[in-house]
């Protein structure tokens, strides 16, 4: 198109505004259509695929039998009871998880406010755990939690407060540990969301308020926590996708273990497809935990256009 | 004293104590590394120990470490260059498109993000198999872009839509090309965005496991997935784990400790 407009006399088909006007647009389109391609081609295109195995009963140990399943992948989910509680195991963890990091990254948040030296600095060390390897999380808490040689799992069981194999290997306390690894984790990052929202509260509004008399209290409960909705809700997008699909810290941590206790949908996917090559079971879960995932998303999504149109007056 | 003064004594305890409770687990990592093994297997656990490098000697002898080291490079520099280079033109072109579809697909790309890593490496797995391209460092950097390129754009068309159009308007009407007006005017505006982007990639590239576990050969694994078989057996687990870590993990905490502005700022502006 610009190459037979560029062969034109200016002026003679469009005005000169025009023509700059569609070159522009074409441009514009030929910086886009890469990375769009690329996303296409890379991860929609194998996402689809996706959808297609897991209708068949397709497994990589036997590549000549593969037949058509329809939805039996997806039913199995529900009847199987490993799938079934890595369900529930997600869900639980997905829930904990992100209910402890709000509440402490919202405390957090409150106290690294005041934009000082030792704030600034306190936040830069405190954004740590959320830089490191996620495998290396779980194996540092592997190591600390271990109860024969770790630094803290060994006095934990010599007290008897866990099991003597540790908490990790606890059937009941184990996914209550990798809730609180994950706090550990992201907690820093709820923090540091919150705090951008904290920062960009109308201060004239919060200097009204002192003004008027009102306590520390009142302001947060009716200026602050109302106006940081937005921010809040935010966070919990962020942090309830990044959990529901979490797989790195619980692999090495527990793998799963014991039993199936803290076996999530990720890890049960992993197994499945690339341990028994399960193809079809595993791509059904995959599908699953991203419709899920988009659900949640689109939920949240809507609840945040709603808060902001409350928060900037309707 | 005041009542405020108590309150303020309050806050840098609480920070002190959460200070303690974020960095407690990472220093304990970076301190096996020097502990000699009776150290890190003594009963009761003990904090006293004689600095030693045997840790270093060990991996050194048990793991490649410099094959580690460059599969780890090779796929942390090549998610990006491909992410920004497919990425921060893409980004440009949407916050300056007035189309109405712009906006449409950067969100469409931000939600890329959120796609599981499983869901899309069952069946990428498959495809690198059909290509040939099963055990590859590429194979990962072919993934890793996949899902970065698409957060680059998403975060410069943030920066990018923070940047009045004017200066180029003026560049354009001078004569200047339109890629001279993005790149000579447009890019130098937004290297804040850019580091961003560079920290970001490199994170999630350097850091990722899962795609090169499944990826890679003995011979193409990085870092990453050789940590995993540092805890292998008993007699070379946690102090070996720390001397890898020195290699695989801590430069990154440094570099984006030292670097935090940008991080930060990239951080909550990529959210919004």
């Amino acid at each position: 198109m610009s190459a037979i407009a560029d062969h034109l006399p200016s002026g003679l088909i469009e005005p000169k505004g025009m023509a700059f006007a569609t070159k522009r647009k074409v441009f514009l389109v030929a910086m886009a259509v890469p990375v769009v391609a690329y996303v296409l081609v890379v991860g929609i295109w194998p996402l689809t695929q996706g959808i297609w195995y897991s209708l068949y009963d397709y497994n990589l140990i036997r590549p000549q039998r593969t037949k058509f399943a329809g939805i039996d992948n997806y039913i199995e989910i529900i009847t199987d009871p490993v799938s079934r509680q890595a369900l529930i195991n997600t869900a639980i963890f997905t829930f904990g998880a992100v209910f402890f990091e709000l509440l402490i990254g919202f405390a957090l948040a409150l106290a690294l406010w005041r934009d000082d030296r030792f704030n600034r600095l306190a936040l830069a060390l405190i954004l740590i755990p959320v830089t490191i390897t996620p495998l290396v999380v779980g194996l540092i808490f592997k190591g600390l939690l271990a109860a024969d040689y770790g630094m803290i799992g060994y006095f934990l069981a010599q007290w008897g407060l866990t099991d003597p194999r540790g908490l990790l290997a606890d059937q009941h306390a184990a996914l209550a540990t990798l809730i609180f690894i994950d706090v550990w984790e992201w907690t820093p990052l709820v923090a540091l969301i919150l705090l951008a929202g904290l920062k960009a509260l109308p201060s004239d509004i919060l200097e009204a308020a002192s003004v008027d008399g009102a306590t520390g209290l009142q302001k947060l409960r009716i200026i602050v926590i109302p106006l940081m909705l937005p921010a809040v809700l935010l966070a919990l997008i962020l942090r309830t996708v990044d959990a529901f699909r979490v797989f790195d810290t619980v692999y090495v941590a527990t793998g799963g273990g014991p039993g199936n206790a803290t076996n999530t949908l990720m890890l049960h996917a992993v197994k499945q497809g690339l341990e028994f090559f399960n193809i079809g079971r595993a791509s059904a879960i995959a599908n699953l935990t991203l419709l899920i995932i988009a659900l949640i998303a689109a939920g949240f999504a809507l609840m945040i256009r709603h808060a902001d149109r409350k928060a900037n007056g309707k | 004293m005041s009542a405020s003064y108590w309150f303020q004594t309050g806050r840098r305890a609480f920070l002190l104590i959460m200070l303690v409770f974020f960095l407690a687990p990472f220093l304990w990592l970076a301190t096996t590394a020097y502990k000699p093994s009776s150290a890190i297997f003594s009963i009761p656990p003990t904090f006293a120990f004689s600095p030693t490098l045997d840790q270093f000697r060990t991996i050194f002898r048990l793991f490649d470490v410099w094959s580690l080291l460059r599969s780890s490079v090779l796929i942390a520099t090549g998610s990006v260059i491909l992410s920004l280079a497919l990425g921060v033109p893409a980004g440009y072109a949407l916050a300056r498109s007035k189309s109405r579809y712009a906006m449409g697909i950067a969100y469409f790309l931000m939600a890329i993000r959120m796609i599981p890593s499983v869901a899309a490496l069952i069946p990428f797995y498959l495809m690198m198999r059909d290509i040939g391209l099963l055990g590859s460092w590429m194979s990962v950097v072919l993934i890793n872009s996949m899902l970065n390129s698409a957060f680059v754009t998403w975060l410069m068309f943030s920066y990018f839509r923070g940047l009045p159009p004017e200066l180029e308007e003026a560049a354009l009407t001078d004569g200047c090309t339109q890629f001279g007006a993005f790149f000579k005017v447009a890019l130098p505006a937004v290297m804040a965005g850019i580091v961003a982007c560079v920290l970001f990639c490199l994170m999630f590239s350097w850091n990722d496991f899962l795609y090169p576990m499944f990826l890679t050969r003995l011979d193409s694994k990085p870092l990453s997935v050789a940590l995993l078989s540092a805890y292998g057996t008993k007699d070379i687990t946690w102090g070996t784990l720390g001397a890898l870590a020195h290699f695989s993990t801590i430069p990154i905490v440094v570099v984006i400790l030292f670097l935090n502005r940008y991080f930060v700022q990239g951080l909550t502006k990529g959210i919004h």
